[in-house]
């Protein structure tokens, strides 16, 4: 079953997230074939914070399959700078589009989507709570990498408690069997209870470490991010935590041959350049796949699939 | 209010609640709870760290022309689960309720995340789902956060 809105990867089903990955597969070998299926449809993006891959991958995605684009790509220049609520600017929404994408820095609003939209929402990142569409193109990308995603070493390292997409690329990554996770983080940026807790509700088993050097041979997929400078409460803590991780060709010279690493991107300093010229830098390629799996998904919660 | 030998005894109220068995030193903050302060109209009695067969130490309140809402037995729970709650009618207990810890809450203290949507202006109340009694955890239905027993001691 297809979920009304998508704000979380918790609550959609592996069964949907395959549909979802089998959907884009077709789409990027065939992109041609889907170029007027969004005709006459209209993606509403709703920008609260700023965005580079997230809107103009959806808004390439929706280009694509021939539909048409709106929205604004700065709050300063919606009306929520007088006050205006997410509900009432969803209930407008309503009436200007068939599909909408929202990035806010306040957390929780799929609830105010599931009773105030009455067409399909889907997060472009909420706050550090989720962001689901960059967890499913994740996944998507390492399934192509390794043709699955169970059995998989998988060390996700960096900044744990704020980024967004780590809870969504967990709930995710705890669907399938068999994953050995590391999280490999600083103490202060170390899982949030709440997401901890999720995954214990799930039976899904992980290692926490301090350090890469020790398991890095053992992995497949190295998931890196970045510290959120923006969603530190005292700054003088990002300046303490700031360049923690940092990794270079040095520090993935014992990798296996198919190690690949992961960035949501964007970057500041925590992968040398000096590494996107290595064979196991995928973060272009997967930025790419985001294309593909939001097509997919435009198709999906339109019901054009 | 008099003592003899060692039993504490209390007058007896009209109409009203008196909430028993609250563990020692929480009466105080019971009564914060309930909004009871000193410009309360009507006669209450406050007895701290008493004898009990029970518990070995109690509190207990009595409050006159006071009735507990649904939210204020919950709100209890939370802070005094051995607690229970006795309504008086003409001198006579009319019900005695044992408290219960509720699975749900809903627009009953703020949620701890600054950035969760039901701290934002939104056509929404707060909304908690219990994840456990003891320790006492809930978790937000919006934005997934948990709250813990001392954030409540702290904002109830």
């Amino acid at each position: 079953m297809i979920p009304r809105n998508l704000f979380s990867t918790r609550t959609i089903s592996k069964d949907f997230v395959e549909q979802i990955f089998s959907l884009a597969s077709k789409i990027e070998s065939n992109p041609d074939q889907f170029a007027d299926k969004c005709k006459g449809k209209i993606l509403a993006t709703l920008f609260f914070e700023p965005s580079t891959r997230t809107r103009l991958s959806f808004e390439s995605a929706m280009l694509r399959l021939g539909g048409q684009i709106l929205g604004f790509t700065n709050a300063k220049v919606s009306s929520a700078v007088k006050g205006e609520s997410i509900a009432d600017t969803l209930r407008m929404i309503n009436h200007y589009s068939h599909i909408a994408v929202i990035r806010h820095y306040i957390e929780g609003i799929g609830e105010i989507a599931n009773k105030f939209a009455s067409i399909p929402v889907i997060s472009g990142g909420t706050g550090s709570q989720e962001h689901p569409t960059q967890a499913l193109l994740d996944l998507y990308s390492i399934k192509k990498e390794f043709k699955g995603i169970e059995n998989l070493s998988i060390g996700v390292m960096g900044d744990l408690l704020y980024g967004r997409t780590i809870p969504s690329l967990l709930f995710a990554l705890a669907k399938y069997d068999n994953i050995d996770l590391h999280l490999i983080a600083p103490p202060a940026l170390k899982l949030r209870k709440n997401v901890a807790l999720r995954l214990k509700e799930n039976g899904f088993k992980f290692n926490t470490e301090e350090n890469l050097k020790d398991i890095l041979p053992d992995l497949d997929v190295l998931y890196m991010t970045r510290i959120q400078k923006e969603r530190f409460p005292d700054p003088v803590d990002y300046e303490r935590l700031k360049g923690v991780y940092q990794i270079s060709t040095d520090d993935i010279k014992n990798a296996k041959d198919r190690f690949i690493i992961l960035h949501p991107l964007p970057r500041v300093d925590e992968i040398d350049y000096a590494i996107d010229k290595t064979k196991h830098s995928r973060y272009f390629e997967q930025a790419l796949n985001g294309v593909w799996i939001r097509m997919a998904l435009l198709l999906k919660y339109l019901g054009l699939d | 209010m008099s003592e003899s030998n060692d039993k504490l005894i209390v007058t007896k109220i009209k109409d009203g609640t008196v909430i028993d068995r609250i563990p020692p030193g929480k009466a105080l903050k019971i009564l914060e709870i309930l909004g009871i302060d000193s410009n309360y109209p009507y006669t209450v009695a406050i007895a701290l760290r008493v004898a009990s067969r029970k518990m070995k130490l109690k509190d207990f309140v009595k409050i006159r022309g006071k009735a507990l809402t649904t939210q204020d037995t919950q709100k209890l729970s939370f802070i005094a689960p051995t607690a229970t709650v006795n309504i008086i009618v003409d001198y006579k207990v009319q019900e005695k309720q044992y408290l219960k810890i509720p699975e749900h809450v809903e627009d009953f203290v703020d949620c701890i995340n600054p950035n969760c949507v039901s701290n934002a202006h939104e056509p929404i109340v707060s909304s908690f789902d219990v994840v456990s009694k003891d320790p006492l955890i809930l978790r937000c239905v919006y934005c997934d956060r948990l709250l813990d027993q001392k954030y409540l001691n702290r904002k109830l």
